[in-house]
């Protein structure tokens, strides 16, 4: 069953002249996990925003097409409504703090105080959501306090403990070292495994190869491809169409030129490349 | 600087458990007082006899001397100075100086300003040192203020040692790119030039996501607000403002009545 359904959406922001969503069609299941790929510009953070109602309710601008999130028409709707449903984490952590609150506890039950949820409901929801993140240690700490990717989950929970149907995430690890980049995917994996519905714009497609039921490749805000990660990411059309690629997916590339990879299917992550050279 | 969030001490006292309202209460009290008695000498009592106690009281009082002798008495000497010198009124000379003239009146009236001035600033140090800002905003929704407006104060009472963390953060990077910042004033004040650009910028781009992301947890949902902690409101606080506005309306009538 589609949960989110974009039909021939077409955008442009109040300032800009063309497009930056052109006729993008995009359905995700129920409990499916759906990566972005595309070069800088190509409008995964505007998607992002349109499937979280962003666009338009908050940049304004024309969007045409249909916007659907469980049933429900974006035009139909407000934002308050929408982000009940959708919920959007993005890139810099340090932003999404509400610096309004003193601890991590009561930045979680930030969302949960605006909503109007009782005070005898608000504790065990943002317990139960710092413990699935894995943060319950963190609950006393001051937001500010803490690294980055320590930062990034406690966004990551702080939209999680709202319970909305579909999480979109906007590059959540782009400026994470590597050890915050584990952190968060730690995260978003365990909200994969719980079936939750997922769309994950992402450089790092060694992770999106791990994690990701379909990829859709984004270019000039037009959908280039869209399928299974092992064939999306090892399509010879994105290096053409300048995309970040596997190292792993090139190097088999240049080594089945020269005979040397005897499989079809190339690879993408480490252990693929690992074991298809075994074989 | 790392557990700090805005000037806010995290402390257990009197005046930290007092009813947020009834501290913006008192230091609105203070400045009109300050400002409407009829009294010349209540601001200085004030600040000796009321703010500085308060200060001991909240258990901050490190924290407020710092700031006083940093910030708040250099900037009311300053005012004191200027306004003796060039506030051109009295008859009273005092003493002349090329075409300064320093009169009795001119000092009285600088040196009430200055006071003023003191109680105005130090009150609200004092508030934003005992009174956690969540607190302050929850109280304050609850009694009606749209929450926008609230999350406005409370944000910008918060951006000021943010600026500076991040103002710490361009100058350690364009230090190591060979930015002067420890020369002489003149070169330091014409180094600092290349900094305002990130900070600003950097902030007008922030301002937006910060919007979308506290959008993003239904800040201005329709729903009525509720809060995470209880705040008090004893009937001590209630008397308290009660008290405080009688003051402060006795201030102006008798100030009418003398006039
Ligand atoms: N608020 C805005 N107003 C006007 N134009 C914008 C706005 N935000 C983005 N754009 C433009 O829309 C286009 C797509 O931007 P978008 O941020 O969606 O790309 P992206 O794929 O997320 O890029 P990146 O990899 O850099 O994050 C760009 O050309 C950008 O300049
Ligand atoms: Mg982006």
């Amino acid at each position: 069953m589609a949960i989110v359904t974009l039909q021939n959406v077409t955008y442009k922001y109040p300032l800009t002249e063309a497009p930056v969503l052109q006729n993008v069609n995009l359905q995700v299941n129920e409990g499916e996990f759906v990566a972005v790929i595309g070069p800088n510009g190509a409008g995964k953070s505007t998607l992002c925003y349109t499937l979280a109602g962003f666009v338009p309710h908050f940049f304004k601008g024309e969007l045409t097409g249909i916007v659907e999130v469980a049933g429900v028409e974006t035009h139909q709707s407000s934002l308050n409504e929408w982000v009940l449903n959708v919920g959007l984490a993005f890139q810099n952590p340090f932003n999404q703090i509400s610096g309004a609150k003193y601890t991590v506890f009561e930045e979680i039950a930030f969302g949960l105080e605006n909503i109007g949820v009782p005070r005898g409901e608000m504790k065990p929801r943002v317990e139960k959501a710092l413990a699935l993140t894995g943060i319950s240690d963190l609950a006393d700490r001051s937001p500010y306090s803490l690294s980055g990717g320590q930062q990034q989950r406690v966004a990551l929970t702080s939209i999680l403990v709202m319970e909305p149907k579909v999480l979109v995430l906007d590059e959540p690890t782009s400026q994470m070292d590597p050890i915050g980049t584990r952190e968060v995917f730690g995260v978003i994996r365990t909200m994969a495994e719980r079936g939750m519905t997922v769309v994950l714009a992402e450089h790092k497609v060694e992770w999106i190869a791990a994690f990701a039921d379909r990829v859709v490749a984004l270019k000039d805000g037009q959908v280039l491809l869209d399928g299974k990660p092992g064939e999306v990411l090892t399509s010879p059309l994105l290096e053409e169409a300048g995309f970040g690629i596997s190292r792993y997916t090139s190097t088999a590339r240049k080594a089945k030129e020269m005979g040397l990879w005897k499989k079809d299917q190339l690879p993408v992550t480490l252990e693929e490349a690992v074991e298809g050279f075994r074989s | 600087m790392h557990e700090r969030l805005s000037f806010y001490v995290h402390r257990d006292s009197p005046l930290h458990r007092l009813n947020p309202l009834t501290k913006l209460t008192m230091v609105f009290a203070f400045i009109l007082l300050s400002f409407g008695s009829p009294w010349y000498w209540t601001p200085h009592i004030l600040i000796v006899l009321v703010i500085l106690p308060l200060s001991f009281i909240g258990r901050v009082q490190r924290e407020y001397l710092l700031t006083a002798a940093r910030l708040i008495f250099p900037a009311a000497g300053f005012l004191f100075l200027m306004q003796s010198l060039f506030q051109p009124i009295g008859q009273t000379v005092w003493f002349r100086w090329w075409v300064l003239e320093v009169t009795h009146e001119a000092v009285a009236f600088a040196f009430v300003n200055a006071a003023r001035i003191i109680v105005m600033v130090s009150s609200f140090t004092l508030l934003l040192l005992t009174t956690h800002p969540s607190e302050l905003m929850s109280d304050l929704t609850r009694r009606g203020l749209p929450s926008q407006f609230a999350y406005v104060i409370i944000s910008t009472l918060q951006i000021i040692p943010q600026m500076q963390a991040k103002a710490q953060t361009i100058i350690a990077a364009q230090r190591s790119r060979g930015l002067d910042t420890q020369s002489s004033f003149v070169k330091r004040v014409g180094a600092l030039v290349p900094l305002v650009g990130p900070l600003v910028f950097g902030s007008l781009v922030e301002v937006e996501e910060r919007a979308i992301a506290i959008e993003a947890r239904g800040f201005t949902s329709s729903h009525a607000k509720t809060s995470l902690r209880e705040i008090p409101d004893s009937r001590f606080d209630q008397i308290l403002r009660g008290a405080l506005i009688v003051s402060v309306l006795l201030a102006f009538v008798s100030r009418l009545w003398l006039s």
